[in-house]
């Protein structure tokens, strides 16, 4: 017992010492360590996949969500002074919160940077959060804001928030599990060895040819024992789907939706609703058959939205006129969407990713120095993200469009192997201006939700909106 | 009574007895003691002494055995013993079975029980992660991992079909969780008692599984609940007025599942419900026009909607303006969402109570009690009549 006081005394004492560290500088005018330059712009580019125009020829601007990057201290480090923001990070280190990770990052960008701009910073430690517990461990959420300079006048302001925890499971997994297995035996090992091998499997009557799902040894028509398979074509239309806010299954990572997949051949089954974010899941959505690789032994069918999302219309809203009974399934309008964007996540990538953005933090290079601080592997970092947030939304609108603002909230890690998929939503339009809601997941749930505002001068950004970006001849290099 | 098309079993038994424990989130004390507790309580409610039970009913999901019971409880010798499956959906069942005991002269007096810490122990909310490869097993194997693991997310997934089939928001289930908290709130028995709800509080609580909000959930509750049936002449001897079994029905329908009933043509109806339904009319002579209490069970909201229309006292997609408007009593005791949730057998005991005229939340000269069990899976209906 006095222990336990002794140790809520010390969290209370600790919990002082954390909150003194709000509204102190964290730099003072401190200088980039290089002007910012065209080789580090080719470089992020080439990483990011980006080619907007502007970014190179002899008028190239810097790509906006670079802002950070003219700061970072590099593989040497800032060094010299002690700052308020390093005794705070270490007074955590100190207390066992030994691991970080960025989770939040928010972006304006006030006017482009070019190369030869000599970049100078101010950083003050905005908050310090109460102790938290999250799926990763107990830690604070520590938030900096940052006004970046270019020759003395404020080019952009850069708000950043990390976590700073005690790993939940030291040098263990992820803390996450793993997914349900299928529940298998004889009588539907059948699907499953189909599944393992990219095919899916319904069953066939032979007696009277009725097709049927879930797997059973006779026919629930005629009651016939009997039975082939045919391969499902892979086409279907979910026919009910529901989003699951809790209890909170990490692996799963909710809020997400299960759909009920009604199969062009007729038979339904449940699975995941992949490529649409998950509150755009709706009954009547065409989807298509792809199969994906969870872990080593856990291969399921996922069903991919094979149009952009039908817009945000529900049925009968509360009060209004309800649609008559047993009408036909809606149309699927793409109403605000924006085509999605798959990004192989290779080690390749979270390497390069790193080094572009001057990012030498072991978690993103050294996969055996990652699972000692609790993580699978080495995972990209939030700087990466943020690139290919910007990337994707220019991508949409096109080789005027400018970013304005840029912020991102990370969720579940991207590790090699994963396949990102960002997605789009415009939210509004005002003027020249957009402001679009994207969303990124991987096998693991959300990696990223974020809001963007990016301009098209003199435009319209909607009219820049092509539907579909790879049947615009001007933008294919072949 | 023309006993045709009525079969044996109406008017043949009763309900003579009723009694409980206290409702709450954490018993502190073990799953058969609860059981034991609220058998007595049930015997001293019906003037019996447990040397006259010789039969015992419970579900295949308790986890107190029927000889435990009656070891404990310091019965005799029992000549009949039964256990129901499929959840909630075996609370009239047993009650079903023990009228057949009775009504075949198997046993005398049988005693129907359900007890379990549902809250502080195994909560079935908090969902399934694993099945062994047995046929129930793979059924339910479908859906575990896509995350499909809650009994909220096998309702949803029905609750979001009949909303698209009718044009209905969520907010349709509200009226549903209002009515149970209305009556839980004058009940001293409810754990919900004197706090009412409102459409906007239905309306403004989180999320569960889409489209179930958390106040279109029942809670979950620490608890037991027991009934005493014996034959109608034995029960006029009895303290209390006989609540005659004047119909009781199981039912599944073509392609049941448990909770999974995906794959069949109709996912925004019950079928199983609609089986039942058809043989308590015939059973019972009686209609939906004719009851004047409704004990429909209310694990999750959307299934009471579906149960009005499958039970014939409103037409399709009408069930949500039928609720809102007031035209049945419904679940007097406050439901499971306002009550208590005993998997339905608490809502058994409230349909004696009106048919006794000792409901907190009494309907006048209510004779004609419906009483359904659990939804979603295979399931069975009470009709209870005041005698004679």
């Amino acid at each position: 017992m006095g222990g336990d006081v002794t140790a809520r005394l010390e969290a209370y004492d600790l919990a002082a010492r954390l909150k003194a560290y709000e509204g102190r500088p964290a730099a003072t005018a401190r200088a980039g360590k290089d002007p910012v330059n065209a080789p580090m712009i080719r470089h992020w580019c080439e990483a990011m996949g980006d080619t907007h125009p502007a970014y190179t020829g002899p008028d190239a601007i810097a790509p906006p969500t670079m802002l950070q990057v003219w700061t970072m201290g590099g593989l040497s480090g800032h060094g010299g002074r002690a700052h308020a923001y390093d005794e705070l990070l270490a007074l955590l280190d100190e207390s066992g919160c030994t691991s970080v990770v960025a989770t939040d990052c928010e972006q304006e960008y006030l006017r482009p940077l070019r190369p030869g701009d000599e970049i100078t910073y101010d950083s003050v430690v905005e908050s310090v959060s109460e102790r938290k517990t999250t799926r990763l461990g107990t830690g604070y959420f520590v938030t900096t804001r940052t006004d970046v300079r270019a020759g003395g006048a404020l080019a952009g302001t850069h708000r950043f928030r990390i976590l700073k925890y005690a790993p939940a499971r030291p040098g263990g997994g992820t803390g996450r599990g793993t997914r349900p297995r299928p529940v298998v035996n004889r009588d539907n090992a059948g699907f499953w060895e189909g599944v393992r091998r990219h095919t899916l499997l319904v069953q066939r009557c032979t007696g009277c040819g009725t097709l049927r799902h879930p797997w059973l040894p006779g026919c629930t028509a005629c009651g016939c024992p009997d039975w082939d398979t045919v391969e499902a074509s892979g086409e279907g239309r979910v026919h009910s789907y529901v989003v699951v806010h809790h209890p909170p299954f990490p692996v799963f990572d909710p809020p997400y939706a299960v759909g009920l997949v009604e199969l062009a051949e007729g038979v339904r089954m449940i699975g995941n609703v992949v490529g649409v974010p998950y509150d755009k899941v709706r009954i009547g959505l065409p989807v298509r058959l792809e199969f994906r690789t969870y872990d080593e032994e856990l291969t399921l069918p996922v069903w991919r939205a094979r149009e952009s999302v039908p817009g945000p219309a529900e049925p009968g809203e509360p009060g209004g006129p309800a649609e008559p009974a047993d009408r036909a399934e809606p149309p699927d309008v793409p109403v605000h969407a924006l085509p999605p964007l798959e990004i192989p996540v290779t080690r390749t990538l979270i390497v390069a990713g790193a080094l572009a953005s001057r990012d030498y933090q072991d978690v993103h290079h050294d996969p055996e120095l990652a699972r000692r601080r609790g993580s699978p592997d080495i995972f990209m970092n939030i700087l990466t993200t943020n690139g290919l947030v910007g990337r994707y939304v220019t991508d949409q609108f096109g080789p005027a469009s400018v970013l304005r603002k840029v912020a991102i909230r990370l969720g579940a890690p991207c590790h090699p192997g994963d396949t990102l998929v960002l997605t789009g939503t415009v939210e509004s339009v005002a003027g020249d201006t957009a402001t679009v809601r994207v969303t990124g997941t991987n096998r693991a749930g959300r990696h990223v939700t974020g809001t963007v505002t990016v301009t098209v001068p003199g435009e319209d950004p909607s009219e820049a909106l092509s539907d579909d970006p790879r049947e615009d001849p001007s933008e294919d290099p072949s | 009574m023309s006993a045709k098309g009525r079969g044996l079993l109406s008017g043949r038994a009763a309900v003579a007895g009723i009694g409980a424990t206290e409702f709450s989130k954490d018993s502190g004390r073990s799953e058969l003691r609860l059981a034991v507790e609220a058998v007595r309580a049930a015997l001293d409610d019906a003037g019996l002494m447990p040397g006259d039970v010789d039969g015992l009913v419970t579900f295949t999901m308790d986890t107190s055995p029927e000889i435990t019971v009656a070891q404990a409880c310091g019965m005799g010798e029992l000549s009949f013993f039964s256990r129901v499956h499929y959840g909630g959906g075996a609370a009239c069942a047993t009650v079903l079975q023990a009228a057949l005991a009775v009504a075949a002269g198997v046993a005398e007096v049988v005693v129907c029980y359900r007890a379990f810490n549902e809250r502080s122990g195994r909560r079935f909310g908090a969902g399934v992660q694993h099945r062994e490869p047995s046929a129930e097993g793979v059924a339910l194997g479908w859906a575990l991992p896509f995350g499909l693991l809650t009994p909220a997310s096998w309702v949803a997934m029905a609750a979001q079909r009949y909303l698209h089939r009718y044009g209905l928001a969520p907010e349709a289930f509200g009226h549903v969780a209002v009515a149970g908290r209305r009556y839980a709130a004058t009940n001293p028995a409810a754990y919900f008692r004197g706090r009412p709800i409102t459409l906007a509080d239905h309306a403004a609580s989180r999320w569960i599984v889409e489209p179930l909000r958390l106040l279109d959930c029942c809670q979950e509750t620490d608890g037991g609940q027991a009934l005493v049936v014996t034959s109608v002449e034995r029960a006029r001897d009895l303290p209390h007025p006989p609540a005659v079994i004047a119909a009781a029905a199981q039912g599944a329908g073509r392609g049941q599942e448990q909770m999974t009933g995906f794959y069949r043509d109709d996912l925004g109806g019950l079928p199983e419900a609609g089986v039942v339904a058809r043989r308590l009319w015939r059973t019972s002579g009686l209609g939906p026009g004719d009851v004047d209490v409704g004990i429909l069970y209310d694990h999750f909201t959307p299934f009471v909607l579906m149960q009005l229309e499958e039970f014939g006292f409103c037409g399709r997609g009408e069930a949500p303006d039928f609720v809102a408007e007031g035209h049945l009593p419904l679940n007097t005791h406050g439901g499971q969402l306002g009550e208590a949730y005993l998997h339905g057998m608490n809502g058994i005991a409230e349909g004696v109570r009106q048919v006794r005229g000792t409901s907190v939340n009494q309907v006048p000269g209510a004779s004609r009690v419906l009483v359904t069990a659990g939804t979603g899976v295979p399931t069975s209906g009470l009709v209870l009549t005041a005698d004679g």
